[in-house]
């Protein structure tokens, strides 16, 4: 599977205009409700036209404004599995399933809907009408009705947005794994960045209409394009400083007055000149607080030294998040503290958080992830 | 007791309902899913046969199927004779049902979620076969109501009909002209009992209606 897509389409105040490919993988696009990512999944299906562009799946032209093509949705063979499923209420299950095979003949396309009842665990309840099933079954037949016809593409829409929480999440690896098992190429669509995670090998950023990065989920997770990417993902921490000195493979830089150290990638040669403002972010899970019973500590190991306060706390269950505040003059760089670090749950009972509030920290220089683009930049500008 | 009036009726009102549905399905399907130029113009003409005055509405179907007339003239040229005949009765009928038909489907179709024909479009069927397998069958209520109603509609017409196909006992006169006709000429037991026959079948019908709109599907 080969996937290259360029839309533009102009609605009454909304623009897309989008440009991304895939292969044979999952793709989710990822952005917040209105970025136009359901618009994208429409035009790709051709049940909307795009006002110009060009979009080739396997080889086949489904879209050229410049040709004149524009193969009918009928013909492009695409499962799509709607938001809220879509499932026809006037069918049985086993029909719904049934409905995309027509042009098999009779006995096929039984075989065939047995088939994918089968592999979805569905045969039980082929008989009953979708109201009589649970969110989880309807996603399962919606599933089972777009795969039938073995399109070369499955496209999603929020598939998991019509359900609670808790069932959300065990949705969300059913849906993983029946992806996995049938390996049909997927373009997903999802404002939740964990879902969008979990499910994509790829992740396509959509914001207000255009696409600000396009990476494999890993990268885009350490490596955010922009601030702007970095905020959308949900990143904590994204804070400004101010460059003391870059080179190929370290930058040096100031931020509320501590002289801090972080990685840089010699791949990117991002190398700012000193005094240019600096957007980089810190995982809040990779700052280290100091032992108090260990003993000075160990400039080989402990780097970027700062001292602070705790002047806020969140109980996650699992995981405290605690909000610092450093021993330095000057305003908090968010808000009524510096810094968002996470401890588990058992590293706060051990080191008596509850009642120790101050306390040193240090984060290792490579958990300082620089953002290439300057905040005053316009964003997207990075190739790949 | 002439039964003719009744049989006539029947036969008029089961061919303008046939009528009815060959061409109301198509127009209520358009007027429900497209937007294109003149549509405002093209509903208001469906109504207008519900707020015209009868007598209006025969009036310009007389001039437009007597020999001189557009219609008329053409039919006249393929031997067909339309004016003062059991088929007037008929065009009678479905002028004046066909709105409540048309409306009625229209907003069953306009209450079929679109995503659901999308969805059999991206399974492959084609626009009729989208149809006849999604749209039709989810309107189905709406469609049924619609037919019952414009039934009614067509036994019950009177002012349309006699204009354009007159109240000639045995050939062209329906039941409704014949009680018009009985009370006239002071028969009141027989326009009695036909009144009493026409008013018990529409009963049946509507009775039979609520049922379906009750019914699940």
């Amino acid at each position: 599977m080969a996937l290259s897509l360029e839309v533009k389409k102009k609605l009454p105040g909304f623009t897309l205009d989008v440009t991304w490919e895939a292969g044979d993988e999952v793709v989710t696009l990822f952005g917040p409700s209105g970025a136009g990512k359901t618009l994208t999944l429409q035009c790709l299906a051709g049940l909307i036209r795009p006002d110009a562009g060009r979009i080739v799946v396997n080889g086949t032209v489904f879209f050229d404004d410049a040709r004149g093509v524009d193969m009918p949705t009928q013909r492009r063979r695409l499962g799509y599995v709607f938001q809220g499923y879509a499932l026809f209420p006037h069918l049985s299950v086993r029909d719904n399933v049934a409905y995309g095979l027509r042009d098999l003949p009779a006995a096929a396309r039984r075989q065939r809907t047995q088939e994918v009842l089968e592999r979805l665990g569905l045969v039980d309840l082929g008989a009953r009408q979708p109201r009589d099933l649970s969110g989880g079954q309807q996603q399962r037949v919606a599933l089972g009705r777009a795969l039938a016809p073995d399109p070369a593409l499955l496209l999603l829409d929020e598939p998991l947005s019509a359900l609670d929480l808790p069932l959300r999440q065990s949705l969300r690896d059913d849906l993983r794994r029946i992806l996995a098992e049938w390996g049909t190429a997927a373009v997903l669509v999802t404002h939740d960045f964990t879902e969008a995670y979990r499910l994509g090998d790829r992740i396509v950023v959509y914001e207000n209409g255009r696409v600000i990065q396009a990476a494999p989920r890993a990268e885009l997770l350490w490596q955010p394009a922009s601030e702007r990417v970095a905020g959308i993902v949900g990143i904590r921490n994204v804070l400004r400083g101010t460059v003391l000195k870059a080179s190929p493979d370290r930058i040096q830089f100031r931020w509320r007055d501590q002289l801090l150290e972080a990685v840089n990638s010699p791949t990117r040669s991002y190398l700012p000149p000193p005094e240019s403002p600096l957007a980089f972010f810190i995982r809040p899970e990779y700052v280290r607080l100091i032992r108090k019973d260990r003993g000075t500590p160990d400039p080989d190991h402990h780097m970027n030294l700062m001292r602070g306060r705790v002047v806020d706390e969140a109980d996650f269950g699992t995981t405290w998040t605690l909000y610092i505040k450093l021993d330095v003059a000057g305003a908090p760089a968010q808000g009524h503290y510096d810094l968002e670090i996470e401890v588990p749950r058992l590293v706060y009972e051990i080191l008596d958080i509850a009642h120790d509030r101050q306390w040193q920290l240090s984060i290792h220089r490579g958990s300082i992830h620089v953002l290439p683009s300057s905040p005053f930049s316009p964003a997207g500008e990075r190739a790949g | 007791m002439d039964l003719f009036p009744l049989w006539l009726s029947l036969k008029v009102s089961v061919t303008a309902t046939v009528l009815t549905l060959a061409t109301g399905l198509p127009l209520a399907r358009l007027l429900a899913r497209r937007r294109f130029p003149g549509r405002d113009l093209a509903e208001t003409v469906v109504v207008l046969p519900l707020v015209l005055p009868p007598t209006v509405l025969g009036y310009y179907l007389l001039v437009l199927i007597s020999r001189q007339g557009a219609v008329g003239q053409v039919l006249d040229a393929a031997g067909i004779e339309l004016a003062f005949t059991w088929r007037a009765a008929v065009l009678a009928a479905w002028v004046g049902s066909s709105a409540l038909f048309i409306k009625a489907a229209q907003a069953g179709f306009e209450s079929v979620d679109g995503r659901l024909e999308q969805a059999a479009r991206t399974l492959g069927r084609s626009e009729w076969s989208v149809f006849w397998s999604i749209t039709l069958p989810l309107a189905s209520r709406a469609v049924m109501a619609g037919t019952v109603l414009a039934f009614c509609r067509a036994l019950g017409d009177f002012g349309i009909t006699l204009m354009v196909a007159g109240s000639i006992p045995g050939v062209t006169q329906t039941t409704p002209l014949a009680i018009y006709d009985l009370v006239q000429s002071n028969r009141m037991t027989e326009a009695n009992t036909l009144s009493l026959i026409a008013v018990a079948t529409v009963t049946l019908l509507l009775m039979g209606l609520g049922r379906l709109a009750r019914l699940r599907f």
